[in-house]
């Protein structure tokens, strides 16, 4: 059986998914009540793949809402509280979505291994951001042609690049893609050298200065992004890949001219039949879902129950070679730019 | 930001813990006493079980004489007259249900209730007591366990024809729970016990143990979310 562990982007979603599922004590109650609730797990599902397959799966919210992240030992225990409740349930492979991964490696979860009469078992669990990683980067090598854009001239942008995700990606663009220039964006400074050193390449530059270069843009920082962006100083075309949690940039840019994509979105070749994504606000809720929760079902898929994502920097191009592989077999694609913008293009 | 500290332990000498800790230890000691009694009563009721509750009633018993020692070991007095009135409501409850052979609200208020509330509090605590407590708590909190698993298994045996009478005795005693906590909030505050979290460790506790006896999703979120919410 295979877990996702998951939250809602807001507080005010939190209150409307609980009141939709019959939850309506604790959708009425304020934010204390919240921070008091015990994970719930909410739903089971089946799961057929494109060869055949078949998995179980269940979801489990945390009850973690983003407006928590300044509560250090709440938002810990919402985390350690929902693996504790994953791995009671006997469930083999679980992803730690959205924030509940970052929570975990920044509050250096890994010292809480007991949680109350439970021993977390690590091997159960996967941040998913292999998946993820693989996801954003095909995402770019299929859309930004579309869009005219030459990824042999491009110049892409990083925001996050020596994050978990930003530092897999920035290798697989350096090394499979060729991507003319990568432009590495993130707060500290050492980190980039390094990074840098690594890649053998690439070019550090604040995010103001990054932007009016680039011709991609790829969103992986682990913040609310609360940052007021020119439109103006971007290029046409730019291709924006918005793999932050929550994915709010589209409105930021609706109309300018500038193509928004939802970055780490994949879509199953058939309906699910869980109601889940619905909540999540995705466009097909019956089919797309994020690439982390997708990585704990191909690790099921393939019977292969170990911690595949795991800690900061360890994702390697064998590994996104690995579920990449997975993920087309199973009958997973990445989401695209929308067809009617295509057409507009063509 | 995503920053953050771990909690360091309270400075166990000050006379500001040793108050809060006259009324926290006396509610534990008295919770303790109260329990025995009650497995005792119950076990008035099914002579078939008696043996067996028994056998919890001595357990909490040790309980008992274990976190006395506590209080002794910080040179602290139990408040016990502040206990007695603490429990008052639940322990009315508790005999009321008893006189009228209502098994079903007895097993959820002494098994189940105060079990999960202990449960909770132990768990906490364990996190922030000093060394000598903390060593006593770990050994009790596992019987309590063993006398939470006692009653779901009654209660699931019985569900089909006590689950109404869970429900009313539910509305009834858990938010006695809630006002309960309350209460001594800001003395656990001192003990570094904070209430945000008792109450998330007793809702994961009560939870459990209603998803054991049969209870749905659903069903179990009303229930439990009846208290706080
Ligand atoms: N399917 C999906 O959609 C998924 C999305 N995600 C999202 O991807 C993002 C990255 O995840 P992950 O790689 O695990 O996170 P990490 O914490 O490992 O990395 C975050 C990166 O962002 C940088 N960063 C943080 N704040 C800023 C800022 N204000 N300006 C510029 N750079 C910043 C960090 O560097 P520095 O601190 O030096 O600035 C670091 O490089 C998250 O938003 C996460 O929610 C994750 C999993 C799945
Ligand atoms: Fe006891
Ligand atoms: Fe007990």
């Amino acid at each position: 059986m295979f877990g996702l562990i998951g939250h809602s982007t807001s507080f005010d979603d939190a209150k409307k998914k609980a009141m939709d599922l019959g939850y309506d004590h604790i959708a009425q109650g304020d934010l204390d009540v919240w921070c008091s609730a015990p994970p719930q797990l909410v739903e089971h599902v089946n799961i057929v793949s494109a060869i055949g397959k078949n998995i179980e799966g269940a979801y489990i919210d945390s009850c973690f809402v983003p407006e928590m992240l300044g509560r250090f030992k709440t938002a810990r225990r919402k985390v350690l509280n929902a693996m504790e409740l994953a791995q009671k349930k006997g469930i083999n492979i679980t992803a730690l979505g959205g924030f509940t991964s970052i929570i975990f490696e920044n509050f250096n979860l890994l010292q809480n291994k007991q949680v109350r009469n439970t021993t977390l078992e690590w091997e159960r669990f996967t941040t998913g951001n292999t998946h993820t990683a693989w996801v954003i980067c095909r995402q770019l090598e299929l859309n930004a042609p579309l869009l005219g854009i030459d990824l042999k001239k491009a110049r892409v942008a990083v925001v996050g690049a020596t994050g978990d995700i930003g530092s897999a990606v920035c290798r697989w663009l350096s090394e499979r893609t060729g991507v003319q220039e990568l432009l590495l964006v993130a707060r500290q400074q050492q980190p980039l050298i390094e990074l840098q050193k690594s890649l053998g390449g690439g070019k550090i530059l604040g995010l103001e200065d990054a932007l009016p270069e680039a011709d991609v843009v790829i969103w992986v920082a682990s913040l609310p992004k609360t940052l007021e962006i020119d439109k103006a100083k971007l290029r046409k075309p730019c291709l924006m890949i918005d793999g932050g949690y929550p994915k709010n940039l589209d409105e930021k840019f609706n109309g300018s001219g500038v193509h928004v994509l939802k970055g780490g979105i994949v879509e199953f070749f058939t309906d699910i039949g869980w109601s889940m994504m619905e909540l999540a606000a995705m466009e097909k809720p019956r089919r797309e879902m994020f690439a982390c929760f997708a990585e704990a079902m191909l690790l099921e898929f393939e019977g292969c129950h170990t911690n595949f994502s795991w800690g900061r920097n360890n994702i390697t191009l064998e590994k996104m070679d690995f579920i990449g592989q997975a993920s087309e077999k199973h009958g997973f694609s990445v989401i695209g730019l929308n067809p009617k913008l295509q057409a507009a293009i063509a | 930001d995503l920053e953050g500290r771990d909690g360091s332990l309270p400075d166990f000498t000050t006379e500001q813990y040793k108050d809060a800790y006259s009324r926290i230890n006396a509610i534990v000691i008295e919770g303790e006493k109260e329990a025995h009694d009650n497995y005792v009563a119950i076990g008035t009721v099914i002579p078939e079980k008696a043996d067996e509750l028994k056998k919890l009633a001595i357990m909490e018993l040790r309980h008992m004489k274990g976190f006395t020692a506590c209080g002794k070991n910080l040179g602290v007095v139990a408040d016990m007259e502040f206990a007695q009135r603490f429990f008052a409501p639940l322990h009315g409850n508790f005999q009321k249900a008893l006189e009228n052979g209502k098994i079903t609200t007895c097993f959820l208020i002494q098994a189940i209730l105060i079990e999960a509330f202990a449960i909770s509090a132990y768990h906490v605590y364990i996190r922030v007591a000093d060394p000598f407590a903390k060593k006593i708590t770990e050994g009790v909190v596992k019987d309590e366990y063993l006398h939470l698993n006692y009653g779901q298994e009654w209660l699931k045996a019985n569900l089909a024809t006590c689950k109404d009478e869970l429900i009313a005795a539910n509305k009834e005693n858990l938010p006695l729970i809630n006002s309960m906590l309350d209460q001594v909030a800001n003395d656990a505050q001192v003990l570094y016990m904070e209430k945000e979290e008792l109450m998330e460790e007793f809702m994961i506790a009560y939870q459990d143990s209603l998803m054991e006896i049969g209870l749905d999703a659903r069903e179990i979120a009303r229930m439990a979310l009846a208290a706080i919410a």
